[in-house]
């Protein structure tokens, strides 16, 4: 492994002090080297989470699928190398700059979905990779995305500016020292080219990563993106290195947990085409990586194994020859819901199948999760997600189950299956139909009136966290 | 000046067949209304029902049976007249009667759609299998057909046939291992064991999960892997589509030129509801379509609705064999023997199709054992023992068209909306007689062939659930109900989406043809209005 990744350092050294003086030298890496390189951290950056093909089959970075952002829609452009509807004009400069400052070569602002403030510290070797691969590798679309049009006053792209001020670093990275070579590179995937803490990090009111919370657990579109840091409570501490590996490459680990929503499509559109090297440098990084522990937790999420039995009468309701009861179908009975739902594959007694084609609910960190969100959340939208050793499917309820079912079938598996002391309402469920809750940003919005309060509201926090910084 | 309508396109039913024309048409930005006599039910529902149900073996038991919204075990509903008891298992729900079936999804062979022409028996169709060659494809497309593209699927171990312009969506699961010991034994014989394509889906496809081998596609499939109507009804109302349920159709209404004007509908909460459409599409089935269309009486100027009445009506044969060879493993059926699906045969007898059916075995099992008298210790060995070399041939034959086998509405009987219930008249012809001791005479040497027992043969006809016929589609007016598109010859505005038109049966599951023919109007249409 530390062969592997010294010999990764050195070939980013290489690289990054031959380029300069390509023409002299006679034993650069062929150009297609080069582009495979950046095609690899293409998919290690996910640059295809956002910029994905709209239609299955289509072609690939061409921009036009809608990001739906709590701020409004925002549709990924084109960045192929198309010279009228990409990036095909672009210099390395243009590229690095909005890769790291995220400003387009015309200056208007990038909003932070792209997320800049992590490949800001990308190094310049694997930047000059990237820009070779989307300029030579990638086949040039010449059809141009729809532009994005956010509400007042996130519409307008200079509010970016004091927001980049306050958030975003210009200092290259830097691996922590006291790490090992393998959890140094880690580090470096896990900040810079994986982005992990743009759902991992909790954001503040500004919509920020609050980095003295890094990788704590964050709330994306209803989801709940759990605490990866190394603490063996709250975060990933009581999960072996081979089983975050496996789990970053397949999607699932047995008796840990199951990939869903984001993490799901993580797993299929990038980590499941990385190196098992670069897969056990970033476990290797979040074991040893600043715990952080929610106070009020004594058990990790997976850690729930005793199943509650449920009697069989539970689920027997008995033969019935009255026509209308036969086609009623509004109960809230959560037991009734479960045996005809999700007992099929989970079984009735919430363990899985044994070779766990159909996932375990008892021992899983969704059912056992502080926060049920992801549970409610999977039966809602069900599960989709290609890893590198299988596909993983599941269909989605929502449109089977009323809020008040999904909440009964959840407190169902809560109870029986999975953390007892949490409970689910018909009112999460609605909200959580509707992309989960508003960040406080947009519930205070209509109380500020326009950017003037926005930039209040900027310099106070601007204020407070120069003090802290004094004061930390 | 212009006219106004409640909708472009009105589809009476929610079926596999009239919710991919809504799917079709909605899609192409027309307004579409769906008008579905049952209700909407959910999966997890049906699936409560069926566990707990104590008729396991009435596949319509989980089903709701109103009285204003009958299923066809009902014998009030249905009444027969004829020397058959006619009673396939049709549902009225959302989704319609797909929810329980087996997901079979074959093409007609070439020759099937020219019958008179090649064996100068029965009909020809008015349109050849080249021009439905194109949408059978889009119907595999859209119900996520499983299958072997390189296999003559006519039986006659030659060259891949029927001819296919793309390879199926999806490939085929594994063979069961009864299907492999079979194979293995019998095909020496001379018996060509063809794959059964499929809508049962080998991996996550269209929001349905892969099949798990539940064994349970009849009375419903617990996952939803198997292709239901359910699925484009659903699509068809994302799409834009209006579904209304509780809402039996009851009334085409003509108007000047021939075409029809209205649908009238009732629902049972009390009240009639009359809507206007552009185009009218009746998918409610091939017994309910027919008695629509003669309690309006429209499309009717041949005579024909209603008659030549068609099931694949079929024979069943049960056998120990000498080894162990685990039905009840996968699906329920996986294909069969089919060294008699085409041939210069058919001018004489009908094609014969032997399925092999992959059920569960400890029930008839069980009951065959009690039956004897077997009890105690005695009784439970022998249901291990059994049901481990149960082997089950389901053999369905071909059936022309006669214009005396028909379905009509009830001269006196009215369902609690006073809308008349049915009677149909069915007798199996002798085309199919004369192919019964041929197929016997093959079941005697599967029974060789595996060193089995014979446990049983069906000794009179059984139901197939494979509606044709009633609203025969021909190129003559004069003898046909509708045309090559399905538009009825008498109302160029009013089509039928239903199995009821096909003019020869072959011996195949005529589902994906009735999708394909469906997709095919909806093109059609979408161009008209």
């Amino acid at each position: 492994m530390r062969i592997v990744t010294n010999a990764a350092v050195a070939l980013s050294a290489a690289l990054l002090f031959a380029l300069p003086a390509q023409a002299q030298t006679s034993d650069k890496p062929p150009a297609n080297a080069e582009v495979a390189r950046g095609q690899y951290l293409a998919k290690a950056a996910d640059c295809g989470a956002c910029h994905r093909e709209v239609h299955s089959g289509g072609p690939a970075y061409a921009g036009g699928y809608v990001i739906a952002s709590p701020m409004g829609d925002i549709v990924a452009p084109n960045i192929t190398p198309s010279k009228t509807a990409g990036i095909g004009t672009w210099s390395f400069v243009d590229f690095e700059r909005a890769m790291r400052k995220g400003e387009r070569p015309d200056g208007a602002k990038l909003y932070p979905a792209m997320p800049y403030t992590d490949y800001q510290g990308i190094t310049d070797a694997d930047m000059h990779a990237l820009y070779t691969y989307f300029m030579q590798g990638v086949q040039p679309v010449d059809t141009v995305a729809p532009k994005t049009q956010l509400p007042f006053p996130f519409g307008i792209r200079l509010i970016m500016a004091p927001w980049n001020w306050l958030f975003r670093s210009n200092t290259p990275f830097k691996a922590s020292a006291g790490l090992s070579p393998q959890a140094q590179r880690g580090e470096y995937l896990v900040q810079t080219l994986g982005h992990c803490g743009s759902c991992h990090t909790p954001r503040n009111l500004l919509m920020a990563e609050t980095q003295s919370k890094a990788l704590a657990g964050g709330d994306v579109g209803g989801w709940h993106a759990p605490n990866i840091t190394g603490d063996p409570i709250s975060g990933v501490g009581g999960w072996s290195q081979s089983e975050i590996a496996t789990y970053l490459r397949n999607g699932h680990v047995s008796g840990k947990g199951v990939a869903a929503g984001g993490m799901g499509e993580a797993v299929d559109h990038s980590l499941r085409y990385m190196t098992d090297p670069d897969l056990a440098a970033i476990a290797a990084y979040l074991k040893a990586s600043k715990p952080i522990r929610d106070p009020a937790e004594s058990k990790p999420d997976f850690a729930w194994t005793d199943p509650r039995p449920v009697p069989l009468s539970a689920y027997e309701t008995g033969d019935t020859h009255d026509q209308a009861a036969v086609g009623d179908s509004s109960t809230t009975d959560g037991a009734v819901l479960y045996a005809g739902g999700c007992a099929s594959c989970h079984g009735l007694d919430g363990k899985g199948t044994k070779d766990g084609f159909y996932p375990p609910l008892v021992g899983s960190s969704t059912t056992g999760a502080a926060n049920p969100a992801n549970l409610v959340m999977t039966i809602l939208n069900g599960v989709s997600r290609q890893g590198a050793d299988a596909r993983s499917f599941m269909p989605s309820f929502a449109s089977q189950m009323s809020d008040a079912q999904i909440a009964a079938v959840a407190n169902h598996v809560l109870v029986h299956f999975g953390r007892p002391d949490r409970s689910v309402s018909a009112n999460m469920v609605a909200d959580l139909r509707n992309g989960g809750p508003k960040p406080l940003l947009l519930k205070l919005m209509p109380w500020m009136f326009g950017i003037g309060g926005l930039i209040i509201l900027v310099g106070a926090i601007a204020a407070a966290r120069r003090l802290r910084a004094r004061y930390a | 000046m212009a006219e106004t309508f409640d909708a472009d396109v009105i589809v009476v039913g929610s079926g596999a067949l009239g919710s991919n024309a809504a799917y079709e048409l909605a899609k192409a930005g027309k307004s579409v209304i769906i008008l579905e006599a049952g209700e909407r039910i959910p999966r997890w529902k049906i699936i409560q029902n069926s566990r707990n149900s104590s008729r396991r073996g009435d596949f319509n038991a989980p089903y709701p049976d109103m009285p204003w919204a009958h299923t066809s075990y009902d014998n009030d509903y249905l009444e027969n007249t004829g020397s058959f008891d006619f009673r396939p298992g049709m549902l009225k729900l959302v989704g319609g009667t797909t929810w329980h079936w087996a997901a079979a999804a074959w093409r007609y062979l070439p020759t099937d759609m020219t019958l008179k022409s090649t064996y100068g028996v029965g009909r020809d169709w008015p349109i050849s299998y080249d021009d439905l060659e194109p949408y059978y494809q889009r119907a595999e497309e859209a119900l996520g057909v499983v299958g072997v593209d390189a296999q003559d699927q006519s039986g006659q171990n030659g060259p891949a046939s029927p001819p296919r312009s793309k390879p199926y969506p999806l490939p085929a699961e594994g063979k069961t291992y009864m299907f492999q010991r079979l194979e293995a034994r019998l095909s020496p014989l001379g018996f060509h064991f063809i794959h059964e394509p499929n809508a049962r889906t080998t991996r996550p496809y269209d929001g349905r999960p892969a099949c798990a081998g539940n064994n349970n596609c009849m009375p419903a499939c617990p996952i939803g892997a198997m292709y239901s109507g359910i699925v484009h009804a659903d699509h068809a109302e994302k799409a834009g589509a209006k579904l209304l349920t509780d809402a039996t159709a009851y009334k085409l209404e003509k108007g000047a030129g021939g075409k029809i004007v209205a649908v009238h509908y009732r629902t049972s909460k009390g009240g009639d509801v009359r809507l206007t459409a552009r185009a009218f599409i009746v998918a409610a089935h091939g017994l309910e379509t027919a008695k629509l269309l003669l309690i309006s009486d429209v499309a009717n100027s041949s005579d024909q609705v209603g008659r030549n009445l068609m099931d694949h009506s079929g024979i069943g044969m049960q056998f120990l064999a000498d080894e162990p060879v685990w039905p009840g493993r996968g699906a329920v059926q996986q294909g069969g023997i089919f060294n008699r699906r085409d041939g210069e045969h058919r001018r004489d007898y009908a094609a014969v199709k032997h399925s092999i059916a992959n059920n569960v075995a400890n029930p008839a099992v069980a009951a065959r054992l009690l039956e004897q008298g077997v009890l105690g210790p005695e009784l439970d060995r022998r249901i291990r023992d059994e049901s481990s070399r149960w082997v089950d041939f389901s053999t369905t034959f071909e059936m022309l068209p006669h214009a005396t086998n028909r379905v009509q509405p009830h001269s006196s009987k009215r369902d609690a909306l006073g809308i008349p219930t049915l009677t149909v008249h069915y007798d199996v012809d002798d085309y199919v007689k004369a192919a019964r001791p041929i197929a016997e005479a093959d079941f005697h040497t599967f029974v060789k062939g595996m060193n089995g027992t014979l446990v049983a043969i069906s000794p009179g006809y059984q139901n197939r659930d494979h509606l044709m016929g009633t609203v025969i589609m021909g190129a003559d007016p004069k003898d046909s109900v509708v045309d090559g598109d399905c538009r009825t010859h008498d109302h160029p505005n009013l089509f039928l989406a239903t199995t009821g038109v096909i003019p020869a049966s072959g011996v195949i599951n005529p589902t994906l043809t009735g999708v394909a023919l469906a997709i095919r109007m909806a093109d059609i249409i979408a161009r008209e209005v």
